[in-house]
C-alpha cells in the first residue's frame, strides 16, 4: 500500500503542502481543515510536516495518481510510495547526500541534470570520486 | 474561521502620537488600477504624504502592504514596505518570509503607521484584535534577540513579525526591518523611519482563509507557472543552479569576466583562490546546515541557514548568503575568508543593518585611507587597507556603524554621506546613486544595468527591473511577441554593451516587475518565459480576483505604478540631474577587459531613449500630461501644476 513518506531534513518550511491541502475541498486557503502541517519550530533551525493523512488525496492537481502534496513539494521532502520503493527512495537520498552537498537541500530525484543523479554516475566513480 | 475574498483588500491605519487605530477599505478600483502591495502602497504615498515633510517628523507615514495574490500560494510571503526616505525620495523594498498571508488571515492588507509614539511601542494584531503595546523591554535589543522574546512573550509560534535592530533605532542609514531573523527588506530607508517612530515591531496572528474567484481557473494557471518555475521543466539554465547553489556562484564565475566589483570597483576581477573560496560551493559543501524558503516558493533553496563548522567563529549561526556578500565583505573589501564574510553579514542581520551600506561604505574607507585621505587618527588608530585589517576590529566596526559610535559613527551616514563630511575628492569614490550604496551587479559591462541604476527611483536596486542579465529571446516567437504588443527588438536590446534598445527594454522590465512586486509575488521567479510574457501572471490575478480586465489593460498597472514613483520624485525636487551612473562607471574604463566608462553621451542616450518611451519629459523627466491621461491618472497632473511643477502636454 502506498503512503506519504517525509524526509524531515530536507523540508525548508514553505507551507506549500499544508496551504494547498486546505484548499482542496472548499477552495479556501488557509491553516484549517489541512491533513498536513508543517511545525516551524522557533530560531528557524527545524521545520517538520506532521501527516494525519492515509495518501488518498481529495484532488491531485499536479500528478495524476499523486497526491497533491507531494507533487507540490520542491524539495522532494515529501514521497509517495511503496514500503520497498521507500526504502529504495531513502537509501538513495542518503546515498547522495553523501556524494554532494547539494542534496543537503534537495533530493536526487529533483535534481534534473543527469551529471549530478548519484544513482547514474558511473562518470564519477571511474574518476575515483567517493559515492 | 473568517474567509475572506482575494480582491478585498483593508488598511489598518495606526496613529502613534494619539494611539487611534482604524480600519478602512481600500478603493475597488485602485485594485484593478494599482493591484495591490507595491501598487497601492505608491498610491498612498503620493495621496497621503505631502511633499516637502520631514522624513523623521510624524507626518511621514510608513506603508507595509501585500496584496490580492498573498494568502494565496502565488504571494511568497511578499511584502511591499514603502515611505518617504530620509534622502528625500521614494523609499520602497520588498521582502519575503511568511509575514504577508499571516497579515491578510488577520484580516487585512495593508498597516499605515502614522505620527511618533512617546515611548518605544509593538504593534499587535491579533484577527480583529489590534493593540500597541510597550517595547521598552524590546528596545535596544537586536533582532535575533527580538525575535526571542516576542515569542516567549506571545508564545504562539505562528505569529509572524517584522522588526527593527539597534541601526534603525539609531537612525543609521539605510537601516532595514526583518523577519525570520534574516529576511531583510526596505534598505531605501523604512528601517530609519520605522526607528523614527518608536515603533520596535509589528506581530501579526491570523486565522481567517482566502477564497479565490475561479478556483478551477486558477489551478490552471498555477500549473502553468509551475512548469515554468519547477527544476525539471524550467526552460531558463538559472532555474536549478539560483534554486538550489544559490547566488554566490556568481563570485567564482565573475571575476573572468570582468564583473566582480573588486577594491572598491578600482578593479573587475579578483584572485581566483579567494573567489573560489567565499563561493557557493564551498558555502554549501562546509556551512549549509538547512534549506530555507519564504512562504509557498516553488524552489527549493535560494535561502539557506549555515552554521561556521570550525576555527575563531566556531558555532557563528546565521542565514541567508545571497549575491550581494560575496561582493559587499569579499571583493570589495579584498577578503577572501568566508568565517569572516559570514560573521560580518551576520551580524549586519542582527544589528539591522543593510550589507549593502556597510560594504559599500567599508570599500569606500579602505580607498581613502590608502589614498592618505583617512588617516589611523580618523579611524581610532585601526589599519583600514584593503585585505589590510584586523579581523576583529573590523567586525567592532560594524558593531561601531549600528550604534554610531566613533569612527563608525561617519560610517552610518553612508558612503555619501560620510564623503560630504569629510570632502578631499572623497566623493568619487562613493558607489552610490540618489545616496544609495550600489548592489552586486556591475554597470559598465551590461550597460541595462548602468541605466537601470541610474533611473531607480529609490536609488539603486536591481528587482526593480530584474533580471540584470539578458534573457533568452528565444523564448518567445516573433509572433507572440506580436500578439503580447511587445514592440522591442530584443535581439539588439539583448546586446549588453550596445546603448541602442536598452532605454526600451528597460521600461518593459520595470512595467513588469511592478506588476509582480504588486501581485504581489516575487521577482526572482520571472524565468523561462515569465518575464516577458506576463500572461500567466495575467491569469492567475484574474482568477482569484474575478478582476476581468484585457492583457494591455492589466499591464497598465505596472506603467501606472512607475509613473506614481516618478511623480513622487520629482514632486520632491528630482530630476534628471539625479539618474546618473556613481563616478567612477562614468569616468573610469575597466582595465583588462575592454569595457568602457559609461560617459555622458551614452548615458544620456539611454536616458533619452528611456523617457522618450516612458512619455516623460526629456528635461524635467515629469510624466507628460498626455501620458497620465492615457493611465486615467489625468487628476495627478493638476496636483503637480498646483505644486508648482511643470507638465508638459
Amino acid at each position: 500500500m502506498k503512503r506519504i513518506y517525509v524526509i524531515e531534513n530536507l523540508c525548508n518550511g514553505c507551507r506549500l503542502c499544508e496551504t494547498f491541502c486546505s484548499s482542496l475541498k472548499e477552495g479556501v486557503f488557509s491553516e484549517a481543515g489541512t491533513r498536513i502541517k508543517v511545525l516551524k519550530v522557533p530560531g528557524e533551525e527545524k521545520d517538520i510536516p506532521l501527516l494525519d493523512c492515509d495518501g488518498k488525496c481529495l484532488r491531485s492537481i499536479k500528478e495524476k495518481g499523486f497526491p497533491t502534496c507531494v507533487s507540490l513539494c520542491p524539495t522532494g521532502a515529501l514521497y509517495y510510495a511503496d514500503q520497498e520503493e521507500a526504502v529504495e527512495k531513502r537509501l538513495a537520498y542518503e546515498k547522495a547526500r553523501m556524494t554532494h552537498s547539494l542534496f543537503k537541500v534537495l533530493a536526487p530525484w529533483k535534481w534534473p541534470f543527469p551529471w549530478m543523479n548519484p544513482e547514474e554516475n558511473e562518470g564519477q566513480k571511474k574518476l575515483g570520486g567517493d559515492v | 474561521m473568517k474567509i475572506r475574498q482575494a480582491k478585498e483588500q483593508i488598511l489598518l491605519r495606526v496613529d502613534l502620537s494619539s494611539g487611534s487605530i482604524k480600519k478602512e477599505p481600500i478603493p475597488e478600483e485602485w485594485t484593478e488600477m494599482y493591484l495591490g502591495a507595491r501598487g497601492i502602497n505608491s498610491r498612498l504615498l503620493l495621496k497621503e504624504i505631502k511633499n516637502g515633510i520631514d522624513p523623521y517628523g510624524p507626518e511621514n507615514i510608513l506603508y507595509i502592504g501585500t496584496g490580492p495574490m498573498d494568502g494565496v500560494p502565488i504571494g511568497m510571503g511578499r511584502l511591499s514596505i514603502a515611505t518617504k526616505s530620509p534622502r528625500g525620495c521614494i523609499a520602497e523594498g520588498s521582502s519575503g518570509g511568511f509575514f504577508g498571508p499571516e497579515l491578510r488571515r488577520a484580516g487585512y492588507d495593508f498597516i499605515a503607521v502614522e505620527g511618533i509614539s512617546e515611548k518605544p511601542v509593538y504593534l499587535l494584531i491579533q484577527d480583529e484584535k489590534v493593540e500597541i503595546k510597550d517595547a521598552t523591554h524590546l528596545w535596544g535589543k537586536t533582532t535575533y534577540e527580538t525575535d526571542a522574546a516576542l515569542r516567549a512573550e506571545l508564545k504562539d509560534p505562528n505569529f509572524q513579525f517584522r522588526y527593527i535592530g539597534p541601526a534603525a533605532e539609531n537612525l543609521v542609514h539605510s537601516a532595514m526591518l526583518f523577519g525570520n531573523l534574516n529576511q531583510a527588506g526596505g534598505r531605501a530607508g523604512c528601517g530609519e523611519i520605522m526607528g523614527s517612530k518608536k515603533l520596535k515591531a509589528l506581530a501579526v496572528r491570523g486565522h481567517g482563509g482566502i477564497k479565490l474567484y475561479d478556483y478551477e481557473g486558477f489551478l490552471d494557471a498555477y500549473k502553468d507557472f509551475r512548469q515554468k518555475l519547477d527544476l525539471e521543466t524550467s526552460r531558463d539554465m538559472w532555474t536549478p543552479v539560483w534554486s538550489t547553489f544559490g547566488a554566490p556562484v556568481l563570485s567564482r564565475l565573475f571575476p573572468d569576466m570582468g564583473q566582480l566589483m573588486t577594491r572598491n570597483a578600482q578593479e573587475m576581477s579578483w584572485d581566483y583562490d579567494k573567489a573560489t573560496a567565499i563561493s557557493s560551493e564551498k558555502y554549501l559543501d562546509s556551512y549549509v546546515t538547512k534549506a530555507k524558503a519564504c512562504w509557498c516558493c516553488p524552489w527549493p533553496s535560494c535561502q539557506k541557514l549555515y552554521t561556521i563548522p570550525s576555527g575563531k567563529y566556531q558555532g557563528f549561526k546565521g542565514g541567508n548568503y545571497w549575491a550581494g556578500q560575496p561582493i559587499t565583505f569579499g571583493s570589495l573589501i579584498d577578503n577572501g575568508d568566508l568565517d569572516l564574510l559570514l560573521v560580518l553579514s551576520g551580524l549586519c542581520n542582527r544589528y539591522g543593518l543593510d550589507i549593502f551600506h556597510v560594504g559599500y561604505t567599508l570599500g569606500w574607507a579602505m580607498e581613502c585611507f590608502e589614498k592618505g585621505i583617512l588617516t589611523k587618527a580618523d579611524t581610532e588608530g585601526m589599519e583600514l587597507g584593503f585585505g589590510r585589517f584586523d579581523q576583529d576590529e573590523l567586525i567592532n566596526l560594524v558593531r561601531k556603524i549600528a550604534y554610531k559610535e566613533g569612527f563608525g559613527e561617519l560610517l552610518s551616514l553612508g558612503c555619501e554621506g560620510a564623503a560630504q563630511r569629510i570632502g578631499k575628492g572623497s566623493e568619487k569614490y562613493c558607489l552610490s546613486v540618489k545616496g544609495m550604496e550600489l548592489e552586486a551587479i556591475a554597470e559598465r559591462n551590461l550597460l541595462m544595468v548602468g541605466l537601470g541604476i541610474a533611473v531607480s527611483e529609490v536609488g539603486p536596486d536591481h528587482t526593480r527591473w530584474y533580471p540584470p542579465y539578458p534573457c533568452n529571446p528565444s523564448l518567445l516567437s516573433k509572433a507572440e511577441l506580436d500578439e503580447l504588443g511587445l514592440d522591442i527588438d530584443l535581439k539588439l536590446a539583448f546586446e549588453t554593451r550596445n546603448p541602442d534598445k536598452k532605454g526600451e527594454l528597460l521600461r518593459w522590465f520595470t512595467i513588469s516587475r511592478a506588476i509582480v512586486e504588486a501581485l504581489p509575488s516575487c521577482v526572482f521567479l520571472v524565468r523561462d518565459s515569465l518575464g516577458l510574457d506576463l500572461r500567466t501572471w495575467w491569469k492567475l490575478f484574474e482568477s482569484a480576483t474575478g478582476i476581468q480586465q484585457d492583457y494591455q489593460e492589466f499591464v497598465r498597472a505596472g506603467e501606472r505604478i512607475m509613473n506614481l514613483d516618478r511623480i513622487f520624485n520629482v514632486r520632491e525636487g528630482y530630476g534628471r540631474k539625479d539618474d546618473r551612473v556613481p563616478y567612477r562607471m562614468s569616468h573610469e574604463d575597466v582595465k583588462g577587459f575592454g569595457y568602457k566608462k559609461i560617459d555622458q553621451d551614452t548615458l544620456d542616450r539611454m536616458l533619452d531613449e528611456y523617457y522618450s518611451a516612458n512619455g516623460w519629459s526629456l528635461s524635467t523627466t515629469v510624466p507628460k500630461r498626455s501620458k497620465l491621461s492615457e493611465l486615467g491618472m489625468e487628476e495627478l497632473a493638476e496636483d503637480l501644476v498646483s505644486k508648482g511643477v511643470e507638465v508638459e502636454s
